[in-house]
């Protein structure tokens, strides 16, 4: 006999949503419901699996510190029940709530019954982010042979002549066929076979086609990967595959095949950037963009490689508009820098990034040099936004002219940011601090970025406030019940991955950063140089990056999602889309976040 | 189980006998410790001598847990029609194919809850009808000893000072105040589990210690 309001909560509970109604039902019967107060400490026990159905539970480690808070529909206890083994964590009451405890034996019974329940039990038993990322990592898969290739079997039998052969395979377009007996695949003939077997051997054209065909060529599975056809031909030296689909010809893959499918591959459409004469043929390269990111989204590019992907296209896009400037002004009076900032300074840079950039110049900005410089960013500037970088609505760009400085004006500005830090300035300045060439003289460069490192390096003052700006916002692992939802301009409510997010983890590792005058500028390297040099824990530099991965993942899939809806790309995400994992590796991503916070304001924050 | 249908020569008051002679918690005992059965019936009416019971749902509540493995929810045949109640409960005539005899129901509840504190949301009612019910069938009235969480909450109300609202005693109403689950209402079962959630928590903001006696003197 079912209590509705208990199956029903269950139906809507990862990992029990896969259960029908009769399943529900009888693991509800296998449930007591406790009233848990405020203070109270949870008894664990080995014997059953804790349901969260409402009210708030902290959970402290041994050491008395926070590790995570649970809430509906989490789950606690698994641990013990999986391997015996009792943690010493402590589990307090925050907020009045209701715990289902479910029997120990359901518990195992539901787990030996449902792969996937015991899969996600398992996962969250390997709490570590990490962890959760190499799952992610197994399930990504590239493109499969029955992406490229279509049903298309153009067949001959081994009796026919090499003549009629030469004859079909003129007919239909095609270099090579199946060759078939009795419906079964027996060897595939190509238009090379043709010449060096019937040729060049001075065979007459009555020749049968079993007689010079290749016999019981290597196939391929039509659901097989790309790369095993890609793989199979370089280590046979063949060119064609025959594709079956159930043992049965399906079509033939061959080597031009696969390099037609790889060219929205980023590196042709870099190649044809370079090639472009005017802003209107890049226009049209950048309209690729977004096929492009369909296609890496398609292959299950990483987030982090395709924020790369995407900033070398930008890179390329803009090497090019200044070349093209330059055809257009003449030869530049003086040696410059063009300079990115931000997250294409990072190299993070995600499909709705508008334009952040500056100009460094060898001499000061007056007369013909300023007027050059002036016409040069404006083209750069404008050619961008037709490509669809839009203008920086801050006006962080080459084209404002207090962005056109010598060296001298740049060191004097960013000595002013840092030695006289507010926090309103630092808001505005610290994307600054992510800077990049991007084309011109990189002595001229680097000469700025060793000024600049040899100025915040253990400058407290400065670091000081840099990281008050780092914790002025926080991740919105709400210590009430749900994510904190924010409003965008169209009023749709979501959690903004970016700003509540990304760029939390971003700050933060930009602060240790420009405190040990590392010059890394992407935030993964950036951590990779902070743990090697021992600046922070190891430990502290993985989990952030692995949050920095979930994150951007997130939103590189929240992109996708609005590139295939033919929406406006968002960063606003509605976590009620995520599926329960995702919503465990999003609330524990965002729990690094906060103990990173703490950390920061500890280190950074103490002495003055 | 059902060895009264077998067995006619035994009296069927023996089944009412036991249950009644069955020992109670004392009134010394923490109500922690006191083992509970919440209870909720659908009735046609609210003249226990006129109108009948058409549905009962319950379940036990021991060391402040509800063991849903002991869930009940019954229809129960009526002499006549479910008639004009159906708008309340949701049942109609035609849903009474499974239903059983009060007889068989009522009997697996004295049986398997002697030595239980009944439990119910303004008790009286459902108190009255188990008696007459009882009377009826077994030809001895069982003596329920019921609490009622609707009384508990009055007291804690008046204690805490607050002015009450029209409806502030209604099962919903309090199931808000303690920021519990809704439940679909005027389904026995459904409202007896609402019922056992709210005496969960009115024992869980009461002193640790209370007893039964102090519960009972409450629930007056």
């Amino acid at each position: 006999m079912e209590v509705a309001e208990v199956t029903t909560f269950l139906a809507g509970t990862t990992p029990f949503d896969q259960l029908d109604h009769a399943q529900l039902a009888s693991l509800a019967g296998n449930i007591s419901v406790y009233y848990c107060q405020n203070g109270e400490t949870v008894q664990l026990s080995a014997e059953r699996l804790m349901i969260v159905r409402t009210g708030i539970f902290a959970l402290y480690s041994d050491q008395q510190t926070l590790l995570t808070k649970l809430e509906e529909g989490d789950f606690y206890g698994y641990q013990l029940l999986l391997t015996g083994l009792s943690d010493n964590d402590k589990l307090v009451c925050e907020e009045d709530g209701l715990v289902y405890w479910l029997s120990a034996d359901a518990f195992h019974q539901l787990r030996y019954q449902y792969k996937n329940i015991d899969i996600f039990f398992q996962r969250l038993f390997s709490r570590r982010l990490h962890q959760y990322k190499a799952q992610q990592q197994n399930s990504r898969f590239t493109l499969k042979i029955s992406d490229i290739v279509q049903a298309r079997k153009i067949a001959i039998s081994g009796e026919h002549s090499v003549q009629q052969a030469a004859a079909l395979m003129t007919e239909k377009r095609v270099s090579s066929l199946l060759v078939e007996q009795h419906e079964r695949l027996v060897g595939i003939i190509t238009d090379r076979d043709l010449r060096s077997r019937v040729l060049a051997a001075d065979l007459p054209a009555q020749t049968a086609v079993k007689q010079v065909m290749t016999a019981k060529p290597h196939t391929i599975d039509k659901h097989a990967y790309l790369f095993e056809a890609v793989q199979l031909m370089s280590r046979h030296n063949v060119h064609h595959l025959p594709v079956l689909d159930k043992q049965q010809s399906y079509s033939m893959i061959t080597a031009t095949d696969i390099i037609r499918s790889q060219q929205d591959h980023p590196v042709y459409l870099i190649g044809e950037i370079h090639r472009q004469t005017s802003v209107d043929g890049l226009e049209h390269c950048a309209s690729q963009v977004s096929s492009l990111a369909l296609t890496l989204g398609k292959q299950q590019v990483p987030a982090h490689e395709a924020g790369h992907i995407i900033t070398t296209i930008t890179d390329a896009l803009t090497q090019r508009l200044i070349t093209l400037a330059q055809l257009e002004l003449g030869p530049p009076p003086c040696v410059f820098s063009w300079l990115a900032f931000g997250s294409q300074g990072r190299m993070d840079q995600s499909l709705n990034a508008d334009q952040d950039n500056a100009l460094l110049l060898e001499k000061e900005p007056v007369g013909e040099v300023a007027a050059y410089f002036a016409a040069l960013a404006d083209f750069v500037c404008q050619g961008l936004a037709r490509c669809g970088i839009i203008l920086c609505p801050g006006n962080i760009m080459a084209s404002n002219s207090a962005l056109r400085l010598s060296l001298k004006g740049w060191s004097g500005q960013f000595a002013k940011w840092v030695t006289s830090p507010t926090p309103e300035a630092l808001l505005k300045s610290s994307i600054f601090f992510d800077l990049r060439v991007i084309e011109g003289s990189k002595g001229l460069f680097n000469a700025l970025q060793q000024d600049i490192l040899a100025r915040t390096t253990d400058n407290a003052l400065f670091l000081y406030h840099l990281a008050q700006t780092a914790l002025q916002r926080t991740a919105p692992l709400s210590f009430l019940r749900n994510f904190i939802l924010e409003h965008d301009g169209k009023q749709k409510k979501g959690l903004d991955l970016k700003k509540r997010g990304i760029s939390l983890i971003t700050d933060i590792v930009r602060v240790y950063a420009l405190s040990a005058g590392i010059s890394e500028i992407n935030t993964r390297q950036r951590l990779v140089q902070l743990a090697n040099k021992g600046i922070m824990d190891s430990k502290d530099t993985q989990n952030l990056s692995d949050a920095f991965d979930v994150l951007a993942q997130l939103r590189w899939d929240k992109h996708q999602h609005d590139l295939i809806q033919g929406h406006d790309v968002s960063n606003l995400l509605d976590p009620n889309v995520l599926s329960g994992l995702q919503r465990h590796q999003l609330k524990d991503s965002l729990t690094v976040i906060n103990d990173a916070q703490s950390s920061l304001k500890h280190r950074f924050c103490r002495d003055l | 189980m059902l060895a009264w249908l077998s067995n006619k020569t035994a009296p069927l008051s023996h089944i009412v006998q036991t249950f009644n002679q069955t020992a109670l918690p004392a009134g010394g005992v923490r109500a922690a410790d006191c083992p509970f059965l919440v209870i909720d019936l659908e009735l046609t009416g609210l003249n226990a001598k006129q109108d009948h019971i058409v549905s009962l749902g319950w379940l036990p509540v021991r060391q402040h847990e509800i063991v849903l493995a002991e869930a009940r929810h019954y229809l129960v045949h009526s002499p006549v029609s479910v008639g004009q109640s159906a708008v309340f409960h949701g049942l109609h005539d035609r849903d009474f194919d499974k239903a059983l005899d009060l007889a068989e129901v009522l009997t697996e509840l004295l049986q398997q809850y002697a030595g239980y504190i009944f439990v119910a949301h303004h008790c009286q009612l459902d108190c009255r009808f188990l008696e007459v019910a009882s009377q009826r069938i077994f030809g001895k009235a069982a003596k329920f000893s019921f609490i009622d969480t609707l009384n508990i909450e009055l007291y804690r109300l008046q204690k805490q000072g607050i002015v009450m609202k029209k409806d502030a005693l209604r099962l919903p109403q309090c199931l808000s105040r303690h920021k519990l689950p809704q439940s679909n209402q005027h389904h026995a079962l459904a409202d007896a589990y609402s019922c056992a959630l709210l005496l969960l928590s009115q024992l869980k903001h009461s002193h640790a210690d209370i007893t039964l006696a102090d519960l009972q003197l409450q629930s007056r």
